[in-house]
């Protein structure tokens, strides 16, 4: 979806276990739920 | 989550609300997630900059991840803060881009905009400032923003791409959006994703 906005050089940080622990942990392993870091940029030349 | 599910996007939105005024007016309550300094720990924050900051500023926290573990602000830049919170994330930034820059967090939570607003004055925090809005709607204008960063929040969107289109309205061009979220890796099935609840716990 970021790229279909538009935004370019798409980074994605490793996976954290957020929920590890935490009254969530449950629903957070039946679907493989992770915590990650985003980056990306605005071209330049976007108006 | 998907976007082709059929489901309230208002009773979603009102769910987020109450759950996240619990937060705030109850942080050391039982949540489905973890809160406050033992998840900025757990998260990889710096120190130096958490253990400055007074307990009201770091305890309705719940982030999910660290925005700023990819690239650390810099000083003089102009930051949107979507979904603030009590504004733990808009200190952290507002001690990353320092006196010359400034933060402007963003929140529909009637009680998160008043901690966070407290606490800059507490701070004595002029460079930061605290507005009601929605993430689909920011309160900012078009390309003033040096870089949009968010914590745990779009992820409880319904319109994902609304919020996308948003940030990216408000960043100027060469801007950088630098956020943290959740992903799953396995499907979640579309009874799932209709239920509210498993949204917000």
């Amino acid at each position: 979806m970021l790229t279909d906005v538009g935004f370019t050089d798409a980074t994605v940080g490793p996976a954290l276990d957020t929920f590890g622990g935490a009254h969530g942990e449950l629903n957070a392993r039946a679907f493989d739920v992770n915590g990650h870091a985003f980056l990306a940029h605005k071209p330049l030349c976007a108006g | 989550m998907s976007n082709d599910v059929v489901f309230d996007a208002e009773a979603l939105r009102a769910e987020v609300r109450d759950k996240y005024r619990e937060v705030a007016v109850h942080p050391h309550g039982e949540f489905h997630f973890h809160t406050g300094r033992p998840l900025a720990a757990r998260l990889g924050y710096d120190p130096s900059i958490v253990d400055a900051l007074p307990d009201r500023a770091v305890e309705s926290f719940a982030g999910v991840a660290n925005p700023f573990s990819l690239r650390r602000l810099q000083p003089g830049e102009l930051v949107v803060d979507v979904g603030s919170g009590a504004g733990f994330d808009s200190f952290v930034a507002a001690a990353q881009v320092g006196p010359k820059g400034r933060v402007v967090g963003v929140d529909m939570t009637t009680e998160m905009l008043a901690k966070s607003r407290a606490t800059a004055e507490l701070l004595a925090l002029d460079h930061v400032e605290f507005c009601d809005g929605l993430a689909e709607r920011l309160p900012v204008a078009d390309g003033w923003a040096d870089v949009v960063i968010s914590n745990g929040v779009f992820n409880l969107c319904a319109d994902k791409r609304a919020v996308f289109d948003e940030a990216w309205r408000v960043l100027r061009p060469g801007g950088v959006l630098q956020f943290a979220d959740i992903a799953n890796g396995n499907p979640v099935p579309p009874e799932a994703i209709a239920q509210i609840d498993l949204w917000t716990g």
